[in-house]
């Protein structure tokens, strides 16, 4: 049944085009990872514009990026207190809260909050560049525009996603320490020794800076495919940016599967 | 004058002005950006409110708005919900047997902290990005090509005809969908639980942690997060200034300001949930 009575397309129908619609997006991520990839390995991108965008992305992200990490570290603390409290566990609040910061909450938590800040932006820049023909522009004055304002960006984005998360598990974990004295009566100095005490190690950091790398990667080429393919004025640009919030999330839980079970 | 003549320019065009503040000065305009924010935001909430009691009756707009919102991101929320839910029970799982080596009550924390916290927050943080793009978008789309400026000419505020039906099927939808998010990551948690841990999945469904106050703290939540999303990412395309660049900036805002919302209300709420529901 191709089509309904009205005319209106059948099920078959949209489930056929929304595969084929993914099919796509994940076809022109791909290509465009390739050509990335030629063009770093090469080392042919724009060193100006990776400085450039090294501030927009990293420097002017860290309000948002602290904010988000002392809340969490909070929010942390505030759930596993009915738990503390329950086995009397105080002395594991600092293992608890450091294990799951450092391994899952803190990539993620980045993450997400840099695809808003940093992914969205820089595909309503791409689009309107794109709306307004500045990339034919550089295209007809012989610039590659990949390797004058994809490469660099997708770099930035993932040095910023690594160093952020860097900067905010610290920060969560300071959060998470004076919630603790603020809500159990954990003293900062136990939670640290917690911290400390052997159960967590590097290979728990190294897994959540792994894991912000792949995220970075995939929010990275979701936030240049899109902003390239941008069709149609200012209503096209929104959709573009809606878009890849949608696809960066979805990317970002879908890989923190596979690396979980990968590298665990 | 040339400083002031630029300074003006840059006033008018609706920019900060050019010239060094200083940290001072900076943090001065920081916190007045924030301030005006605010206030904006608590306007549309406060306008919002008064077209809920006086405004017109449309339960047609508002039923299109609740399939854009819920239904459409329906498949989205199940596939992040799905694959949450087996990211953290194995993660919780693989931890816990170095501290106690019995797992039959992983089901039932598991189940606490999916309704206390973990489905609420992190459903609406996948709805701020989703919803809150969308709309977003939407809304400066009108405002660049001043559909809303007509809407104003024929005396009708953009809030009574876009805020309105909006924010009621945010509120109804957020609920339902987290609603289904939980069920979703409970059963993938208890899937990855039995085939990992083998936790057989009626130990697993152990609903006794769970009391009144969990309840209700979870749907408190939702009920925030699904009026706080609208409110936020709807000012902030009615705040829409300049072209395509300008709607790519107000999604960009409306996105993070959501999703800040999301963590800031959930921090207070789960705050005050511990002290009413110890």
């Amino acid at each position: 049944m191709a089509s309904n009575d009205d005319g209106s397309p059948g099920l078959f129908h949209t489930m056929g085009e929304s595969l084929l619609g993914m099919a796509e997006t994940a076809g022109g991520m791909g290509v465009l990872f390739g050509r990335i990839l030629a063009r770093l390995a090469r080392l042919r991108f724009d060193g100006a514009e990776f400085m450039r965008s090294m501030y927009k992305m990293g420097v002017k992200s860290i309000p948002i990026v602290i904010v988000t990490a002392l809340f969490t570290g909070g929010i942390m603390v505030i759930q596993a207190a009915p738990i503390v409290k329950r086995y009397g566990a105080q002395g594991l609040l600092g293992w608890g809260a450091g294990f799951g910061t450092l391994r899952e909450i803190g990539p993620l938590l980045t993450a997400l909050m840099l695809s808003g800040r940093v992914g969205a932006n820089n595909t309503a820049e791409l689009g309107t560049m794109v709306v307004t023909e500045q990339i034919d522009a550089l295209r007809a004055l012989a610039i590659d525009p990949i390797s004058f304002l994809i490469a660099p960006r997708f770099l930035a984005f993932i040095l910023t996603l690594f160093f952020s998360t860097l900067y905010a598990d610290a920060l969560a974990l300071l959060g998470a320490a004076y919630a603790g004295k603020g809500l159990l009566d954990v003293e900062p100095s136990v939670f640290y020794n917690g911290l400390t005490s052997g159960l967590l190690s590097f290979s728990d950091v190294g897994v959540g800076l792994i894991k912000s790398v792949v995220f970075g990667i995939i929010m990275a080429l979701a936030s240049c495919h899109f902003g390239l393919a941008v069709k149609g004025g200012a209503p096209g640009v929104g959709r573009a940016v809606n878009a890849t919030v949608v696809a960066s999330a979805a990317g970002i839980f879908v890989l923190d599967y596979f690396v979980s079970f990968g590298i665990s | 004058m040339s400083s002031a003549g630029s300074a003006d320019q840059g006033a008018q065009d609706g920019e900060a002005p050019p010239q060094e503040l200083g940290l001072v000065g900076e943090i001065g305009a920081t916190a007045l950006d924030l301030f005006d924010g605010a206030r904006g935001m608590y306007s549309v909430l406060v306008r919002t409110l008064y077209y809920t009691a006086y405004g017109r009756r449309e339960p047609g707009s508002t039923v299109h708005y609740m399939y854009e919102i819920g239904n459409k991101s329906l498949f989205f929320l199940t596939v992040v919900m799905g694959f949450i839910g087996m990211i953290l029970v194995y993660q919780a799982g693989v931890q816990a047997k170095r501290v106690i080596p019995d797992l039959t009550l992983l089901g039932a924390t598991y189940l606490e902290l999916l309704i206390r916290d973990l489905a609420a927050s992190i459903g609406a943080l996948m709805l701020a990005t989703r919803v809150g793009a969308g709309i977003a978008a939407e809304i400066g789309s009108m405002v660049v090509t001043e559909q809303t400026d007509a809407l104003r000419m024929c005396a009708a505020d953009p809030i009574d005809y876009l805020i309105k039906p909006r924010f009621f099927a945010s509120i109804v939808m957020t609920t339902a969908l987290i609603i289904w998010s939980a069920a979703v990551a409970f059963t993938s948690g208890m899937l990855t639980a039995y085939s990992f841990f083998e936790v057989a999945p009626r130990t697993f469904c152990n609903l006794s942690l769970i009391d009144k106050g969990d309840l209700i703290v979870g749907l408190s939540k939702c009920v925030a997060y699904g009026a706080a999303i609208p409110i936020v990412s709807g000012y902030c395309g009615l705040s829409t200034f300049g072209g395509s660049e300008g709607v790519g900036w107000a999604t960009t805002r409306a996105v993070v300001n959501s999703s800040l919302a999301v963590i800031i209300l959930n921090f207070f709420i789960s705050g005050a949930g511990i002290f009413l529901f110890p």
